[in-house]
């Protein structure tokens, strides 16, 4: 069912904040399921506005969201995006393990705990379970957020740049647990500033500037048509352009 | 109804994890209050209405006590939630507007009846102070939280410093309390004190509550019931539309 249906469907989203900043205009965008999409822009072109609106945390001006074929706000749209913010934001009074029970109950899971301890082993942190979030290490944190994005099993995983700051090593781990869930069957929109993950992890990559969207291919599709060798080269041409 | 079963849960364990500060020490602020007024003013005034004064007092410390800790759980923990974003879990999550709202409604309704409880059972112990009216009482104290939870949230989810929450607490609910006849009956109130006591929402609130324990109370039970639910109904109102609409929540 779900193969039958783009993972994300955006048409003539727009987006003006109260002061009058226009973060998106007139966006479309069409996210097959099963793909990984990275999006690809500088600091203020809209990558978190857009996913913040998919995932209800902005108002949305005009335009539409769907996901699976479902309008945004619907619940079972909902219940199927599993989102890693760039900046942690994890519940200073819970341990670890009531990161993921809690997150897991407010989506809707009846018994959480063994999908909890699941993810508590596959992110290596067994023997900080019962440690509050403040007293984890940056790493741990964001290893934690992401579980807890997963948490839930969605069928769209959205990663707000979730490496960036992170160490050389953290950053290939946290590639081989997204690869793996890529692998698994599960959509993938990922925003990052760093072009070598980009091309290094995504089926195509689209190139956002000024709200929006001003290019989107596969990696060597954007060399090609933007006549570069590099994707470095492509991103300079396409937000000078 | 599982989302909003672990909002619930999440609310009131912060307050468990929290005791000392949430439910010990404002029990022990109204036991002092108790105790020091009781014992030193209860000597010369002796009798509020046939009432003794230790015993006249308690009502009022209890409704001030449950009143404080539902506005000041709420508005921290929806202003901490914001301020660290972690809120965005929640509103994010497959819930409905009304959940949330009551969701975090509850945490401050939970705290407040820890203390209150915690209160009353200190206080019967103490100065032996009667339930006349258990009806009168659980309805009076349903309406009070309802509104001072809700106030809470409203204040948490406008609120742009930790000193917006604690000013509305110190600057507003405080001094209405403290003059919204805890200490006193407004009847012995000279002119025009008496008369303005009757704009006081918490006022009405306190003889709701001292209704339930004594039987007796400066205004009609009615009148005090009817307009702490007059309070109540519209401000939970506003802590739904605000989850409802997304505003001062979502930019």
């Amino acid at each position: 069912m779900f193969r039958d249906v783009p993972a994300l469907e955006l048409r003539g989203l727009t987006k003006r904040y109260d002061d009058g900043t226009m973060a998106l205009e007139e966006f479309d965008l069409q996210i097959p399921s099963g793909a990984f999409f990275g999006l690809l822009g500088p600091n203020g072109a809209g990558k978190t506005t857009l996913i913040s609106a998919v995932c209800n945390l902005v108002r949305v001006t005009s335009g539409e969201i769907r996901v699976f074929g479902e309008p945004h706000q619907s619940l079972p749209a909902r219940s199927w995006i599993g989102l890693a913010e760039q900046d942690i934001n994890l519940d200073r009074f819970l341990t670890v393990r009531e990161t993921l029970l809690y997150h897991g109950g407010y989506f809707g899971m009846r018994e959480p705990d063994e999908r909890a301890e699941e993810l508590i082993t596959a992110f290596g942190l067994e023997h900080k379970r019962d440690v509050r979030a403040p007293k984890l290490s940056g790493g741990q944190r964001r290893r934690l957020l992401l579980a807890r994005a997963l948490m839930h099993r969605p069928r769209l995983v959205i990663l707000d740049e979730p490496t960036a700051g992170v160490d050389f090593e953290l950053r290939m781990e946290l590639w081989r647990y997204i690869r793996q869930l890529h692998a698994e069957g599960t959509t993938i929109l990922l925003t990052t500033h760093y072009l070598e993950e980009a091309e290094e992890l995504c089926d195509e990559i689209g190139l956002i500037r000024d709200g929006r969207l001003i290019a989107r291919d596969s990696a060597e599709g954007l060399r090609t048509h933007f006549g570069v060798e590099r994707l470095q080269d492509v991103y300079v041409k396409a937000m000078a352009s | 109804m599982t989302g909003l079963v672990w909002l619930c849960r999440r609310e009131t364990l912060r307050v468990s994890k929290l005791w000392t500060q949430t439910v010990l020490a404002p029990v022990v602020s109204s036991i002092l209050f108790i105790l020091v007024f009781g014992l030193s003013l209860g000597g010369r005034i002796r009798e509020v209405g046939g009432v003794d004064y230790e015993v006249f007092i308690v009502p009022g410390l209890i409704t001030m006590g449950m009143t404080q800790a539902a506005y000041a759980n709420n508005a921290s923990s929806i202003f901490q939630a914001r301020f660290d974003r972690y809120i965005h879990d929640v509103l994010s999550a497959p819930m409905r507007p009304w959940q949330v709202t009551l969701g975090y409604t509850v945490g401050g309704v939970f705290r407040a009846l820890a203390i209150g409880c915690s209160l009353l059972v200190l206080a019967a112990l103490l100065v032996g102070v009667p339930v006349e009216r258990p009806f009168a009482l659980v309805t009076a104290v349903a309406l009070g939280l309802v509104l001072f939870s809700a106030l809470g949230v409203v204040v948490g989810i406008y609120a742009e410093t930790w000193d917006h929450t604690t000013f509305i607490a110190n600057i507003v609910i405080l001094p209405l309390a403290f003059v919204g006849g805890v200490f006193y009956s407004v009847d012995v109130l000279p002119s025009p004190w008496e008369e303005l006591s009757h704009f006081n929402p918490i006022f009405y609130l306190v003889n709701a509550v001292r209704f339930g324990f004594l039987g007796e109370s400066d205004v009609s039970i009615w009148l005090s019931l009817g307009v702490t639910a007059g309070l109540a109904v519209p401000v939970y109102a506003w802590s739904q539309w605000l989850f409802t609409t997304g505003r001062r929540l979502k930019s």
